[in-house]
């Protein structure tokens, strides 16, 4: 799609009338335009005021469930803005602290994978060293993130999942990428996981990376809508 | 009910959402507090009017709020009020949550239903005379027939622009550029409002 023809979706983004790759599109164009910015964010103020015609009391015990609820639920902390440029060194440093940072959680586990674990962080320790890596994330639906660190001179990605919750009635995230809009599968947690990084050789032809929700063991596509998606 | 939540709130500093949500991201809960009887009945009452379910509506728009709390530090107020960000929020987890269900449904039946829901009058019997509703409905009336249908049936009802298409059976480019211009001549009614 041109940038007009991605523009001209704006309407149908501030009413979230897209669906999950449009939507990545018009992030990414968001990011690149600062104009088009302005307008979506005045849109979405119009937008809102439509929800004054919805109004409606809650159930009384809402509040008591809400407020029961936060006092278990820790706070993120300042979060640098996406539309900031992500070439900043100190941004991607950060970035690529984070990606190792959740990653370090999966190799603290079983001994025996050990080895092959230490082969994998050197694999991540030189895919993140490129001198050329982009790093771009998106929140997980439900709660985390999912950053994806790109090298077309290594033509190597490493996708991070960290989601705060695992997907309810024992169902799994599954990873995608998207190659010419064919999703391809790139990894399946297992019940109750909530982290992974995995790393995806030839990312060069991937548009997009998807995190969908799937019973066990996963699915040949992936069930909409996605939990997250990235555009790379 | 609903009038006394809103008329009671004075506009004293601190107690605008704006002023709640800054506290709230530095983990005031008591402005938490504050910040849900403002915004609760919004909040709950655009998930009911896309969702169309009062138990699923709870349920999502518990949601919602628990996420205001856990991401107040993203809000920016120089990009816009806080409702807005908080609608915004709450606007995107009902419309997930359609979708989810929709994949399940019957494509043809949920479309024949949704063709005859007429949005207005859902609620009307809890809030009639409001005052922001007022001005909502007179800004939305306003708008051509087609910009007034694609906004409030993508909206209120959760439809891609695709199914909005279908249903009014208009093409695609119009129904894009119908949602932009709605969109804009909506902002431009509420602001001189």
């Amino acid at each position: 799609m041109t940038t007009p023809d991605v523009h001209g979706l704006i309407g149908a983004y501030v009413l979230d009338a897209l669906d999950d790759i449009e939507r990545a599109a018009f992030d990414r164009h968001l990011r690149e335009c600062p104009i088009c910015q302005g307008e979506m964010d005045e849109l979405r103020e119009a937008a809102s005021e439509l929800s004054g015609d919805a109004w409606s009391v809650p159930p009384p015990a809402l509040r008591g469930n809400v407020m029961a609820a936060i006092t278990a639920v820790p706070q993120q902390g300042f979060v640098p803005d996406f539309k900031k440029p992500r070439k900043k060194p100190r941004l991607l440093i950060a970035a690529a602290a984070a990606v190792l940072a959740a990653g370090g959680a999966v190799y603290a586990v079983q001994e025996h994978r050990v080895r092959v674990e230490q082969a994998r962080a050197d694999e991540v320790t030189a895919l993140l060293s490129a001198p050329d890596l982009l790093v771009r994330d998106e929140p997980v639906n439900g709660g985390g993130t999912v950053t994806v660190a790109v090298s077309k001179l290594r033509n190597a990605g490493l996708i991070t999942l960290a989601a705060d919750a695992a997907p309810s009635d024992g169902r799994v995230y599954q990873l995608w990428t998207i190659r010419e809009k064919v999703p391809v599968p790139a990894g399946t947690l297992v019940p109750g996981q909530t982290t992974t990084m995995q790393i995806v050789e030839g990312i060069d032809g991937a548009s997009d990376v998807g995190v969908s929700i799937e019973p066990p063991g996963g699915s040949a596509v992936p069930t909409m809508p996605l939990a997250a998606a990235v555009h790379l | 009910m609903g009038e006394r939540a809103i008329s009671r709130v004075p506009d004293a500093p601190g107690t605008t959402p704006d002023d709640l949500l800054s506290a709230v991201a530095r983990g005031d809960e008591q402005a938490f507090g504050k910040l849900y009887d403002l915004v609760a009945p919004r909040v709950y009452g655009l998930i009911r009017r896309v969702l169309r379910d009062p138990a699923q509506a709870e349920e999502v728009a518990q949601e919602v709020l628990v996420e205001v709390w856990r991401t107040a530090a993203r809000f920016d107020p120089a990009r816009g009020s806080a409702t807005a960000w908080i609608c915004t929020i709450a606007h995107r987890r009902a419309v997930d949550r359609v979708r989810a269900e929709q994949a399940a449904a019957d494509r043809l039946e949920f479309v024949g239903r949704a063709a005859v829901d007429i949005p207005y009058d859902a609620v009307a019997d809890e809030v009639s005379g409001r005052l922001e509703r007022q001005q909502v409905r007179r800004c939305l009336s306003g708008l051509t027939e087609l910009q007034r249908q694609a906004v409030t049936l993508a909206y209120y009802q959760g439809h891609t622009y695709p199914q909005v298409a279908a249903l009014l059976g208009a093409p695609l480019p119009t129904v894009k550029t119908r949602m932009r211009d709605g969109l804009i001549r909506l902002r431009d009614c509420l602001a001189v409002s």
